[in-house]
This record gives structure tokens, sequence and C-alpha cells, in this order.
């Protein structure tokens, strides 16, 4: 029998990006001082270090570039056992210079990869009411 | 106020001992480190009773659920202190980034400011049963919920990304790795306590061996394996009248800050600004230029980390150090080149984080490296971790 995938545990700073997730809707935090998003969003805000960031989410196109990947053969994750050869894409969305998310590319271990090749957020839905962002190749138009 | 560290020179090592390193020594970590202590201070021509520091970074590197138990799994200062029977007046674990390097900033500071006379400085490495990274948890809060539920988990992904965009930006092949790996193995092969004695690896071995998680292979990993080494650091007054010709700390750096990210995501750029930022501080710290290094021993955890840390120190421009490497330059048989794993690394003595490159320094300097002794070694530096999460400490033949 093979582990359950793990799973987030949603936090005060962290429950409108999964709710939007459930939803299909990549919606990512943005410090109420300066505007910048911030992923994950910490105590403080890193862009104008403010201490009181008091993030609001605001949903984001999901569209970026790849700055690197890996395609994942071996994994002592319990829950990615069986899911073996997959790759993780380090992705720079469009919205913020440097702003990188890190999300299995769901287009299958052999799809066509280089620096910088777009790609568009996508949603794994891994058990009721809950999707997990990730990635395909294009500019999803 | 100078930058340069005032205490440069003023602390120098006296002696040390390395257990075997074993993928499981069979018996717990306290044990081994008991004998390295003991014998590293009859090393230095000492007794436990001049000891009067104990210093450690008892880190244990795993993203895994295993506990960790003090003197089994760890080896605290304290606790080795109090398994000696000794009786310090200092006692401190460094817990930062960089952890060996902390450590020995830790002892020098002890010492030169007349907290402690005789600093015994150890490190004890434990290998548990199991997969080391190994996490059954189906549930994630806190900052991992952003990274664990797509499964980017554990060190080997973390490596990965940065050292693929190395690959595609700057068109290394894994020719050049094979170039780092061989070097290492071959300088571990050569070494008695080091796990791979005796086995050195082929470039063909090594572009055959499996990717776990590409580009890395399995082979560009250290092993982990149960080991410790103990140091004993004194003031270079005292080390002169002691057996050993003293190797003296000259200064140090930990990095800077690193940019928040998600856990483990290490980008080339992070790692290459903070690199370039710890050893602005360690050149200023120590009041050396990477030219006047005769034996940069970087580190190897990954063996990646060998072209960051030789572009971070300035011995390579940004994006040559492949070409460096993979032209010979890091061969430590070859007149002219530069013995950056003479001491076999982690990729070639097993997973001692930092301990290899620090043992090399010493025993390079203080004249002490057998068959293996070079001629006119005079400045070392002995790195670990990345450049930009770790640490570097200047060691000279002379006080600096
Ligand atoms: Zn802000």
């Amino acid at each position: 029998m093979t582990a359950p995938r793990p799973l987030p545990v949603p936090d005060a700073n962290s429950t409108p990006y999964w709710e939007a997730a459930a939803r299909h809707v990549l919606a990512l935090p943005g410090c109420s001082r300066c505007g910048a998003f911030c992923v994950p969003p910490g105590p403080t805000c890193r862009h104008c270090h403010a201490a009181d960031p008091a993030f609001t989410y605001r949903p984001v196109s999901g569209r970026g570039r790849v700055r690197s990947w890996t395609v994942v053969r071996r994994t002592s994750l319990a829950g990615f056992e069986g899911e073996v050869p997959f790759v993780l894409v380090d992705v720079e969305l469009a919205e913020q210079e440097e702003l990188r998310m890190i999300g299995r590319l769901l287009d299958g271990p052999d799809a066509p990869l280089r620096a910088g090749a777009p790609v568009t957020v996508a949603f794994e839905d891994v058990t009721d009411g809950v999707a997990v962002p990730g990635f395909v190749l294009g500019d999803g138009s | 106020m100078s930058p340069r560290f005032r205490a440069g020179g003023q602390v120098a090592i006296a002696g040390y001992a390395h257990s075997q390193v074993r993928r499981h020594a069979g018996r717990p970590l306290g044990a081994l480190a008991v004998e390295a202590a003991r014998a590293a201070i009859a090393d230095a021509g000492l007794e436990l009773r001049d000891i009067d520091g104990f210093v450690t970074a008892p880190l244990f590197p795993t993203s895994g659920a295993h506990t960790a138990e003090d003197g089994v799994s760890t080896v605290s200062a304290d606790w080795l202190a109090g398994a000696l029977g000794a009786a310090p007046r200092y006692t401190a674990g460094f817990q930062g980034v960089g952890q060996l390097p902390g450590a020995v900033a830790l002892a020098v500071g002890a010492i030169a400011g007349g907290a402690a006379d005789c600093v015994l400085l150890h490190r004890a490495l434990h290998n548990p049963a199991g997969h080391y990274h190994g996490s059954a948890r189906h549930e994630v809060g806190g900052l991992q919920q952003w990274t664990v539920p797509q499964g980017f988990f554990g060190p080997l992904p973390m490596i990965a990304l940065p050292y693929n965009e190395y690959l595609q930006r700057y068109g290394a092949d894994h020719e050049s790795m094979a170039s780092v790996v061989v070097e290492a193995r071959k300088n571990g092969a050569r070494i008695p306590w080091s796990y791979w004695y005796q086995r050195p690896l082929t470039a063909m071995e090594y572009l055959a061996s499996p990717m776990v998680n590409d580009p890395v292979r399995r082979l560009d990993c250290d092993i982990p394996v149960d080991g410790v080494a103990a140091f004993v650091l004194t003031s270079a007054e005292r080390a002169r009248d002691l057996p050993h010709r003293p190797v003296h700390v000259a200064g140090f750096a930990s990095s800077p800050p690193p940019p928040p990210r998600l856990p483990l995501h290490w980008p080339l750029d992070d790692i290459m600004a903070g690199g370039a930022e710890t050893a602005r501080r360690l050149w200023e710290h120590a009041g050396v230029g990477p030219g006047e290094v005769d034996l940069p021993q970087v580190y190897d955890g990954f063996s990646p980390f060998v072209w960051f840390w030789l572009e971070s120190l300035g011995h390579c421009p940004a994006g040559e150090a492949h070409r460096f490497v993979q032209d010979g330059g890091i061969d430590s048989d070859a007149p002219g080149a530069l013995p950056v794993l003479s001491g076999g690394g982690a990729i070639g003595g097993g997973r001692m984080h930092g301990v290899p490159q620090m043992l090399e320094c010493y025993l390079q300097l203080a004249g002490r490296a057998g068959p293996r002794q070079r001629a006119g070694a005079e400045v070392a530096v002995a790195c670990q971790s990345s450049p930009h999460y770790g640490g570097a400490v200047v060691y000279t033949a002379q006080p600096w």
C-alpha cells in the first residue's frame, strides 16, 4: 500500500493560499506596507523590512520562466516513492523580479526543458479540498 | 577600527586525533568521542587536567525524523567533558551557520579572551540506521508547507537546482565534475582513517554511476558515516613549548545572512553573491588574499560546492571553475596546480562536515602529513558548507 502524499497544515499566514489553490487559483501574499510579494510570508517583510507587513493575498497570473530544474529519481519522502521519476522546476514568476516558487512540472519526466522556458501554474488535486500548485510548460494561451 | 581580527595569530592548534570513519561504528558516538579526545590531548603533549575548555558544534545534519540523543547520535561539549571526568571553566556549542568554522571561532575567542587556556574542540558525526533524511510525515505545517506537498524535500533537490543552473548558464559538463570526484577519492584513498581508504574511483566509474536527482549522481554526495575528530587549541605562546609545530588561526568568517527564500531553496545567484561576501569578510579578517593561499581546502559535501568555492574565493572567475577543474587545475599531484581536495574532502573521506578540510590544513602546515606532505605550505583555508551558508578559517604556519 502506498503512503498518502504529505498534506499542508494551513496557518494564519497561509490559509488564503491553500483556499485559493483549492479553487485552482494561485494567490500570493503581498506586504500591505510596500506591496511586494513575499513567498513564503514571514514575520516581517523582506523587501521593506516592515515588522507589521499584514500580508494580503492577491491572485497572480501564474506565468513564469524556468530558472532551473531537477529530475527526482530517488526520494525518502513518504508519499512520493511511487511518484518517481518526477520533475521539480524552480520558477521565477512574471509579477516580480526574483519571486520564485518551486513546483512539480506536471508534463512528465521527459518534457523538454531549458532555462528560461515559459511555464504556467497548474494544480494537482491531492485529496478532497486540497490542491497543490505545480506548473506546465507553455504560457497558458 | 581595523577590520582585521585583533587576535589573529594568537591561538594555535597543538594536536589532533581522528577516529576511524565507518558507515556504522557499532558503538555509541560518545565512546568514539572520548577516545578521540584522549588521543588528541596526548598528541598535544597535555594531560586532561590541562584542558579547561570544551567546544563543539553538535548539529546532527539530517532532514529526517531521527532523535538526537546526546552521547549516542550527537556529542555536546558538556557531555564529552562529563564523560572524560574533566572540570572545564568554559564549554560552548556553536549553533549558527558554518558549524566547524563557528566552533573554531568560539575556541579562539575563549582562549584569546582568557576564558580558557586549552580548548578541546571536537566534531562528532553519526549515521543513523535507516534513511538518513527519511520522512514519514503526512502533514506539514510551518515553512515546509510551501515546498514539501509538491515533493521538494531534503538536500538532494536543494543542491540539484543550483548545480543545474550552473551547468545551463556556463555550459559545464559532467566530465568536469568527474574530475572533482575522482580527485577527492584519489586523496581519500590515501588516508588510513578515511571511509574510502585504498578505494579510488575512475572517471568512467563516476560517469557510469546512477543519477539520484538529475544532475546529481550518488557519487556527488558524501557518504554518511560515524566518525569523530578532536583538536587541541591553545595560545600560540604556550603551543611553542608543546611537541608539535603550532598551526595558527589567522582569522575566520561566516556567511552573511542569506536572503529569505523557500526552505532549502538555494538559487545559484544567492550562493555566489553570498560567497563573494563570505570571502571578502574572510580576507579582511585574516589579512590575507587568495593569491597568498597555498592550500585552499574547499568544501565538497556535494561536489558542485567545489566549483562554487573556487569562484567565491577568487581562484577562478565566475563560470570558469568547471574549466579550471577539467584542465587539471586541482590535481594535487600536478606541479603548480591548486591542491583544493588534497585532504580527500568529504567525498573522499566521509560526511565529516568540514573536518577533512580543517585537518588537512593542520597536517600540512604542521608538517605532519606524512607521505602526502607538501613542501612550503604556509597559508591554508578550510571551508565548510555552501559559500553563502557556511564559513571558512585561515590557518598559517607562522603567526600572521
Ligand atoms: Zn514590505
